[in-house]
C-alpha cells in the first residue's frame, strides 16, 4: 500500500504538472481539491484519465469519484480494491 | 476602412528582446537557424502558479502579453477582447492528436483539448482579469490579426470606450517539418541575419504574441493611431498597385513583410515601385507566420512613439529616415492574404 501511495504521488505531480511539490508534501490524507493540493474540476478529469491509463480503471459513476479522489489514500484504496481477485 | 483608433498601450512577446526590452536600447537578436524563437518572459509576474502549470507556450505567451499591455496601458478589466490567431495551440493540438492515435480514442486527457481550441487565450484573459465583455478569436490564417482590428475599430465606432486586440502564435518543431514539406522554409541554414542577401525560395519562420489597448479618441497617452487598413485576398498586381498608392502616397516611411522568399518577391518589388519611399523590412525580426502584422503593426507604433528607427535592427537598410509620421505596412502571407495598414504619429 505504501509503495502503491507513493507512485501515485509521484503520478499525480507527473500528470498534473504540481511544479515545486514534491510527493513527501503530499499527506496521505489531505484533501486533493479545496485546502489541500488547490486541485479544481478540470484536475479531476485528468485523475479520472491517470486511473485509466495508468491502472486501467475507469469510474463510470460521477459521484463515485467524487469519494475515490478525496486523497491519496482514498485514491489508492480504491485502486486496490480493484486489483484484488474476486 | 477609414475609421481610426488610437493605441493607448502595446506589449509583444517575440524572436526581438521586445517584451522588457526598449526598442530604442534593445540588442538585434542574431539567429543561426531558420526557425526563430521567440525571447520568453518569466511568467510568475503575469500568471498564477496554479494556472502557469497548465498553459502551454502560447498559451502562456498571449495571456502574458495581454497582462502587461493591459498593465502598461492603466486597463484593469479589458472591455471586448478582440484576438486573431492562424494556428492557435500547436503544442496542445499535436498532444491531443497524438494521444488519440496512442490510446485508441479512449482516456483522452481534456486539457489539451479544451486548450487546442483557438479562444483558449481570449478566456483566461477574461477569467483572470473579470472580463465579461464581447470576447472573439479570428481565425483566418494571413488575415487573422487584421479581422481583429478590423472588428475593433467597429466596436469602437459603435461606443466601446476601449478594446484589447492582439494576436498570438507558435511554431513547433512538428508544424515546422511539415511545412518544410511544401518548402515554405529556406533548405539551407541562413538565419535572420542574412535573410535578404540572397534571392531563394523559402523564408525563415517565426512566431510571436503582441497586444494593443484601442481607444476610439486620442490622449496624452497615445503612442500612434491606425488610421486605414486594407485585406485583399490573392488581388491582380493592379488592384494591388491602386491601394497601395491609395493608402500609402503620403507615407514617409514603408514597413515591408519582405521575407526573402523568391516565389514571392514579385509583390515587394512591386511595392517599391508603387511606393518608392524609405522601406524597413521586419522579418528578419519576427520570422514568417499567420500574425506577423501584429509584429509590424507593434514595430510601426513603437518606432513612430519613439521617433527614431535603431540601426542595430536593420543593418541592410543603408540609409534610415530621420524624421517620419506616417507609416504604411504591407504585408502578405505566402501569396493569398494581402494587407495593408496605415499607421501615424499622434
Amino acid at each position: 500500500m505504501e509503495e502503491l501511495k507513493q507512485k501515485l504521488k509521484e503520478q499525480i505531480i507527473e500528470a498534473l504538472n504540481l511544479q515545486d511539490t514534491k510527493p513527501a508534501d503530499i499527506d496521505d490524507n489531505a484533501p486533493l481539491f479545496g485546502d489541500g493540493l488547490g486541485l479544481d474540476s478540470i484536475d479531476s478529469l485528468e485523475l479520472m484519465v491517470l486511473l485509466e491509463r495508468q491502472y486501467g480503471i475507469k469510474v463510470e459513476d460521477p459521484r463515485e469519484g467524487r469519494k475515490i479522489l478525496q486523497s491519496v489514500q482514498s485514491m489508492a484504496e480504491f485502486i486496490q480494491s480493484k486489483q484484488q481477485p474476486a | 476602412m477609414k475609421v481610426k483608433c488610437y493605441i493607448q498601450g502595446m506589449a509583444a512577446i517575440s524572436p526581438q528582446q521586445t517584451f522588457d526590452g526598449d526598442i530604442s536600447t534593445a540588442p538585434f537578436v542574431h539567429s543561426e537557424s531558420n526557425r526563430l524563437v521567440c525571447v520568453e518572459p518569466d511568467y510568475k509576474p503575469y500568471i498564477p502558479a496554479n494556472s502557469l502549470r497548465r498553459m502551454t507556450r502560447v498559451l502562456r505567451m498571449g495571456l502574458a502579453t495581454a497582462l502587461k499591455c493591459l498593465s502598461v496601458s492603466g486597463v484593469s478589466t479589458p472591455g471586448p477582447i478582440v484576438t486573431g490567431t492562424g494556428k492557435g495551440s500547436l503544442q496542445d493540438t499535436e498532444k491531443f492528436i497524438k494521444e488519440i492515435e496512442q490510446y485508441k480514442e479512449t482516456a483522452l486527457n481534456p486539457t489539451p483539448f479544451i486548450q487546442s481550441t483557438y479562444n483558449s487565450v481570449n478566456g483566461l484573459i477574461a477569467l483572470q482579469q473579470n472580463g465579461t465583455d464581447y470576447n472573439n478569436t479570428f481565425v483566418h490564417r494571413g488575415f487573422s490579426f487584421e479581422n481583429a482590428l478590423v472588428d475593433s475599430m467597429m466596436l469602437l465606432q459603435e461606443g466601446a470606450s476601449h478594446t484589447l486586440t492582439g494576436s498570438f502564435e507558435e511554431m513547433t518543431p512538428e508544424h515546422y517539418y511539415i511545412k518544410s514539406r511544401i518548402g515554405q522554409w529556406r533548405e539551407a541554414p541562413v538565419g535572420n541575419t542574412h535573410l535578404f542577401d540572397a534571392n531563394l525560395p523559402g523564408t525563415i519562420s517565426g512566431e510571436g504574441s503582441a497586444f494593443f489597448v484601442l481607444a476610439a479618441a486620442p490622449t496624452q497617452e497615445s503612442k500612434a493611431a491606425v488610421t486605414g487598413i486594407k485585406l485583399l485576398y490573392k488581388p491582380a498586381s493592379e488592384r494591388l498597385s491602386a491601394v497601395l498608392q491609395e493608402l500609402g502616397a503620403d507615407a514617409d516611411l514603408v514597413i515591408s513583410g519582405a521575407n526573402g522568399d523568391s516565389n514571392y518577391a514579385h509583390y515587394y518589388q512591386l511595392l517599391n515601385t508603387v511606393l518608392p519611399k524609405p522601406t524597413i523590412p521586419f522579418k528578419h525580426l519576427c520570422g514568417e507566420y499567420d500574425t506577423a502584422g501584429s509584429f509590424a503593426l507593434w514595430l510601426a507604433a513603437s518606432l513612430l512613439h519613439a521617433g527614431n528607427i535603431p540601426a542595430e535592427w536593420f543593418p541592410m537598410v543603408k540609409e534610415l529616415p530621420a524624421d517620419f509620421k506616417k507609416v504604411v505596412i504591407y504585408n502578405h502571407f505566402f501569396g493569398e492574404q494581402h494587407t495593408v495598414m496605415v499607421v501615424e504619429k499622434v
